[in-house]
C-alpha cells in the first residue's frame, strides 16, 4: 500500500498538471473556501433539498456564472484550455438520479464530505467507507456499468453549439447564472453549534 | 457571530480557485472530487491495476484529485481548528434531528447507504458537484447541464418525500 501512495505523489510530479506541493496548495484553498463558507454542513446541502437553506446554491451558481465569462477570455487569451467531459445520456441521467438522492440524504458531496470529516463528523466517516466500497463495486462491475453508460453525444459546450456567437453566448449564460444566484432568496438552516454563537 | 465568509465571496473565491486550476500557470486542469474514490479504494483492496481497466482509466485522474483531496483535508481542519473554531466530534446532525429522527443508528445507516450510492451516481455520470457543475458549467458543458438538471430535480424531489415538513423540538 506504501508503495502505491507514493506512486499516487510519482504520477502528480511526472504529469504537466502542477507539482505535488501545487496540487495540494489548491486542495488546502479548496478545503478552506468551503470550510469557511461553512457550505460542508449538513444543514446546507440537506437543508437545500428541503428549501431551508439556499447559501449552496447561491454560491454555486455565482462561482460558475463568473467563472464560465473568467475561464473563457482566459481560453481566448490562451492562458487556458477546456476540458469538456462528453455527453453520455445513459450515465449522466441514471447517474444524476442516483447522486441527487443520495446527496439529498447523506447532506454532502464527494467534495464537502471530507472537508466535514475535518471537521469532526462521524456519520460522515461512516458515509464515507459506503462511498470507498461503491467505489469498489463500480471498479469491479466497470465492464457491466459501461453498458449502461451511453449513447455518447460527445463533447458538446454552448460555444460548439452556436458558432460565431461564442461570446455572446458564453455572456448571456454566465451573467444569467449570476443574476439566480442573486435572486435565489437567501435562507439558512443552523446547526446547535452555530446558533449557539449566533445567540 | 458565526465565524464564516458570505455566500458571495466564497463564491466569488471558488471561481477565482476554479479559474487558476484551469489556467497553464496552475493546473491546467479543472478541478474534480469524485474520480479519488474509486481511486483509494484501488489501493485500500490492493486491486491490480492491469486486471481493472477501470483503474488504468484514473490513473493519472485519480493520483491529482487524491493530492488535492489530501490539501482539502488539511485545509478544512486547520480552518475548522483556527478560523471557524468548529471542529467537534459529532454523529447526529441538527437539521436530521429536525427533519428526520434522533436514532444514531438510523443516520449511521442512511449515511453508510448513501455515501455508497453517492459514488455509485457520481462515477455512473462521470463526475460530481465539483467536476460536473462546477467544472463542467464552467466550461458550459451540455453534460454539466444535463447533470445538473437531473441532480437539482432529484435532490429536491427527496428532500420533499425523505424528511418532515414541520420541525420537532431538539
Amino acid at each position: 500500500m506504501f508503495e502505491r501512495i507514493m506512486s499516487m505523489f510519482s504520477t502528480v510530479a511526472a504529469e504537466e498538471h502542477g507539482s505535488v506541493l501545487l496540487v495540494f496548495i489548491i486542495g488546502v484553498l479548496f478545503g478552506a473556501i468551503i470550510q469557511y463558507t461553512r457550505a460542508d454542513k449538513f444543514e446546507k446541502i440537506a437543508g437545500f433539498a428541503m428549501l431551508k437553506d439556499t447559501v449552496v446554491p447561491k454560491m454555486l451558481f455565482l462561482a460558475i456564472g463568473l467563472a464560465s465569462i473568467g475561464l473563457y477570455f482566459l481560453i481566448e487569451s490562451g492562458y487556458a484550455h477546456y476540458h469538456v467531459k462528453p455527453v453520455m445520456l445513459g450515465g449522466l441521467v441514471l447517474g444524476g438520479i442516483i447522486f441527487g438522492i443520495a446527496m439529498a440524504i447523506m447532506g454532502k458531496c464527494p467534495g464537502t464530505g471530507p472537508i466535514s470529516i475535518a471537521e469532526g463528523r462521524i456519520d460522515v466517516m461512516v458515509g464515507a467507507i459506503g462511498g470507498i466500497l461503491g467505489g469498489l463495486v463500480f471498479t469491479v462491475y466497470y465492464d457491466q456499468f459501461k453498458l449502461i453508460m451511453g449513447p455518447s453525444f460527445g463533447k458538446m459546450t454552448l460555444t460548439t453549439l452556436f458558432v460565431g456567437h461564442e461570446t455572446l453566448s458564453v455572456l448571456i449564460f454566465g451573467i444569467g447564472l449570476v443574476i439566480i444566484s442573486i435572486m435565489i432568496p437567501l435562507r439558512e438552516e443552523f446547526d446547535e453549534a452555530d446558533l449557539e454563537q449566533l445567540n | 457571530m458565526i465565524r464564516r465568509i458570505p455566500w458571495w465571496l466564497g463564491g466569488v473565491l471558488m471561481a477565482l480557485l476554479l479559474m487558476f486550476s484551469f489556467s497553464y500557470a496552475g493546473a491546467g486542469r479543472p478541478i474534480g472530487a469524485s474520480t479519488y474514490v474509486p481511486y483509494f479504494a484501488g489501493i485500500i483492496f490492493d486491486l491490480d491495476p492491469e486486471k481493472y481497466t477501470y483503474l488504468k482509466e484514473i490513473h493519472n485522474a485519480g493520483s491529482w484529485e487524491g493530492v488535492m483531496l489530501l490539501g482539502a483535508l488539511v485545509g478544512g481542519f486547520f480552518t475548522a481548528i483556527f478560523v471557524t473554531k468548529s471542529f467537534r466530534l459529532s454523529v447526529v446532525p441538527t437539521a436530521w434531528k429536525k427533519y428526520k429522527n434522533d436514532s444514531v443508528l438510523s443516520r449511521l445507516i442512511w449515511s453508510f447507504v448513501s455515501g455508497f450510492f453517492l459514488i455509485i451516481g457520481a462515477r455512473l455520470a462521470g463526475g460530481c458537484t465539483s467536476g460536473h457543475f462546477l467544472s463542467g458549467m464552467s466550461q458550459t458543458a451540455i453534460s454539466g447541464m444535463i447533470f445538473g438538471g437531473v441532480v437539482l430535480t432529484t435532490l429536491l424531489v427527496t428532500g420533499r418525500l425523505f424528511y418532515k415538513k414541520e420541525a420537532r423540538n431538539v
